[in-house]
């Protein structure tokens, strides 16, 4: 499904390169549920972005889906996102200025799809999070947990088989970050490939798969002893 | 189109959208009108006085001194056989006036002694038998003055021409049945008789008191003999205004110096006249040029100034929707949309309220009806402006990269 080899990301200012990813390799396959974990810094969101095709990178290969995206156009790259890929992003990143029902439809009104189907995708994703009855509300309106439940709804409108989620639970308190875990596996079960950006190690730990990003370069787990412990211990914590 | 959305996202930003809309509602109907009015000066400053203007220059003389009525006719007769002989010269009569000298004579006709109301106002103008040659007008009925016919006269005597000539707008006014030749009217209470029509010659004045006798001219074979001295307005040879103009002042002072042809409008050529007459319709036209320009211009600031603010203060969702799927192009029609809309809604407003202003101008200063032609031309001007000034901001809104959408404000 998503397939990076020797990449590479730069960020050139006037002063400094910044090398954010170097010489990163990583493998997802269909269907998986990996969860990325790593210090603050280490490239996990420039990781999230250039597999979401949201910004290029410098050097290296990615496919998406059997595709090398490097040879796709700006247009290209919108049609990917606005039908593989779902994203949901630590601060929701809803429209303030439209409703509920107004931010879920956002995505499937560039896809060009026809205004029945378009109610009947969203009245059944804002059902599946659970906020069906506030189609018109505010995103101002409502509480943290449920404008990520938002999110996810207009992420699960357009059916991708991708889903990017970076660090999904990192403004929300344990009970609502539990009730968007709860979303995300069963989604996964229903079939989507899903990445997980993390700080909670109890969170990664219900991940099918681990991925440990530090300084722009993914850690084989087993090397790392400390972090392998700090899973385990996470795992013994969590009730079955 | 995503008209529904755009629309309600607009009612998130009230203000700002009221203001712009307002704006161009102002604007439109104030440009519509303005547009009107430059219009109808323009028509107006260029219609015809049914002379030969290019050939044409008037020369006023004034007498030092006091003079009897025979003593200042003699010397006018003197003066005006002398310009005659001038080579560059065609013809020339005297007169009290001429077409757009800003005022002269103007008196009431009636068709019977005993009748209490003007049948038409009408433009007096003095006149030899060389006036229809040297104003270069069309007789187009009857004939000219005979030399016998043509008398001095004074101011203080009363007008009592034997003979008159007539426009054709007056003839038809005064006998729509179209037999005004040989018919005898009554021009400031005296009975006279028209011997010949010509085509057209405008007023004195083209201001609005003289709209109604417009073109509706009388033409007396008298010569104004006044120590306060006449015009003489002289035709020149085709080509030739120049020359005849320098000629001229020269031959007169060298019959006799003791006149006055002042340096400021002694001498005067045709065109010049013209200019002077429409100065003010001019200097209007061109004050609501400027008004349209710097409305406009104001409005293209104002929409360019809130796209803006817009575009910056919705950087982040401009990226949530690149991230969602939008392309650059849909990007720019969000943008482009938007402001189509608020200017619909603006033109909307503006097209009721250039209606109202027109009615106000209609009643206040009897300005004419407003025709739609503007109304539309202004409403596809303002909305051409609102795409032209949302341009610039909604391109660079298109370039926000969708990275932005992962950007922590
Ligand atoms: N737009 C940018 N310009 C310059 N440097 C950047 C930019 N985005 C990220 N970086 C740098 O790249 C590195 C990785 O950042 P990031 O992927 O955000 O880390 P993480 O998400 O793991 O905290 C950091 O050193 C960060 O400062
Ligand atoms: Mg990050």
């Amino acid at each position: 499904m998503l397939k990076m080899t020797h990449l590479s990301k730069v960020y050139r200012t006037e002063v400094v390169e910044t090398y954010a990813l170097r010489d990163f390799n990583i493998n997802v396959n269909e269907g998986e549920f990996v969860a990325v974990t790593g210090p603050s810094g280490s490239g996990k969101t420039t990781f999230l972005t250039i597999a979401g095709l949201l910004e290029t990178f410098t050097g290296g290969q990615y496919h998406l889906d059997g595709v090398e995206v490097s040879n796709l156009n700006d247009n290209e790259r919108s049609r990917i996102r606005n039908e593989k890929i779902g994203f949901i992003f630590q601060a929701f990143n809803l429209i303030p200025d439209l409703n509920v029902y107004d931010n879920v439809e956002v995505p499937l009104r560039y896809r060009g799809m026809k205004g029945p189907e378009r109610k009947e995708r969203i009245m059944q994703a804002l059902e599946r999070v659970g906020l069906a009855s506030r189609a018109k509300h505010y995103p101002a309106e409502l509480s943290g947990g449920q404008q990520q439940r938002v999110a996810i709804a207009r992420a699960l409108a357009g059916s991708p088989r991708l889903l990017l989620a970076d660090e999904p639970t990192g403004n929300l308190d344990t009970q609502m970050a539990r009730g968007v875990m709860e979303l995300l596996e069963e989604i996964h079960r229903e079939g989507a490939t899903i990445v997980m950006v993390t700080h909670d190690p109890e969170l990664a730990a219900r991940a099918q798969r681990n991925v440990h990003i530090i300084d722009g370069q993914v850690v084989d787990l087993a090397e790392d002893p400390r972090f392998h412990q700090a899973v385990h211990a996470a795992r013994a914590n969590t009730p079955a | 189109m995503q008209i529904k959305p755009i629309l309600s996202a607009l009612r998130q930003h009230k203000a700002g959208t009221l203001l712009i809309a307002m704006q161009i509602a102002l604007t439109l109907a104030i440009v519509c009108n303005a547009l009107f009015i430059i219009q109808q000066r323009l028509a107006h400053l260029s219609e015809p006085t049914g002379i030969d203007e290019p050939d044409i220059f008037v020369v006023q003389n004034e007498w030092v001194g006091k003079l009897s009525t025979s003593q200042a006719d003699a010397r006018m007769q003197e003066d005006l056989r002398a310009i005659r002989q001038l080579a560059s010269v065609q013809d020339v009569t005297p007169s009290n006036s001429y077409p757009l000298r800003g005022s002269g004579w103007d008196d009431g006709i009636r068709l019977k002694p005993d009748q209490l109301q003007d049948t038409s106002g009408s433009t007096v103008y003095f006149g030899d038998e060389h006036f229809i040659d040297t104003l270069g007008v069309k007789l187009v009925a009857g004939r000219n003055f005979r030399p016998e016919e043509v008398a001095p006269m004074d101011m203080r005597y009363s007008l009592s021409p034997p003979v008159v000539i007539v426009t054709r707008a007056l003839a038809d006014k005064l006998f729509p049945a179209g037999d005004a030749l040989g018919k005898t009217i009554y021009l400031a209470g005296s009975p006279t008789a028209i011997v010949g029509i010509i085509d057209q010659l405008q007023a004195q004045s083209v201001e609005r008191w003289a709209a109604a006798f417009a073109h509706r001219s009388v033409i007396v074979p008298r010569r104004l003999a006044v120590s306060l001295g006449a015009y003489y307005i002289v035709r020149a040879r085709p080509g030739q205004l120049d020359a005849a103009m320098r000629e001229t002042p020269r031959a007169l002072f060298a019959i006799n110096p003791r006149r006055v042809i002042s340096d400021k409008d002694g001498l005067l050529s045709f065109a010049q006249v013209r200019d002077r007459a429409y100065e003010r319709d001019r200097g209007m036209a061109i004050l609501m040029g400027l008004i349209c320009v710097v409305l406009l211009a104001i409005t293209a600031a104002g929409i360019v100034g809130l796209t803006s603010f817009w575009v910056g203060q919705r950087r982040k969702q401009i990226g949530v929707r690149r991230a969602l799927g939008a392309t650059r192009r849909d990007i720019l029609g969000y943008f482009l949309t938007e402001n189509l809309l608020i200017s619909c809604g603006g033109a909307l407003l503006g097209v009721l309220l250039a209606v109202a202003v027109n009615l106000w101008l209609v009643v206040r200063f009897e300005m004419n009806r407003l025709s739609l032609a503007y109304v539309l031309a202004g409403v596809v001007l303002l909305l051409l402006l609102g795409q032209g000034a949302v341009l610039a901001p909604a391109l660079r809104a298109s370039r926000v990269p969708p990275v932005e959408a992962t950007r922590s404000v």
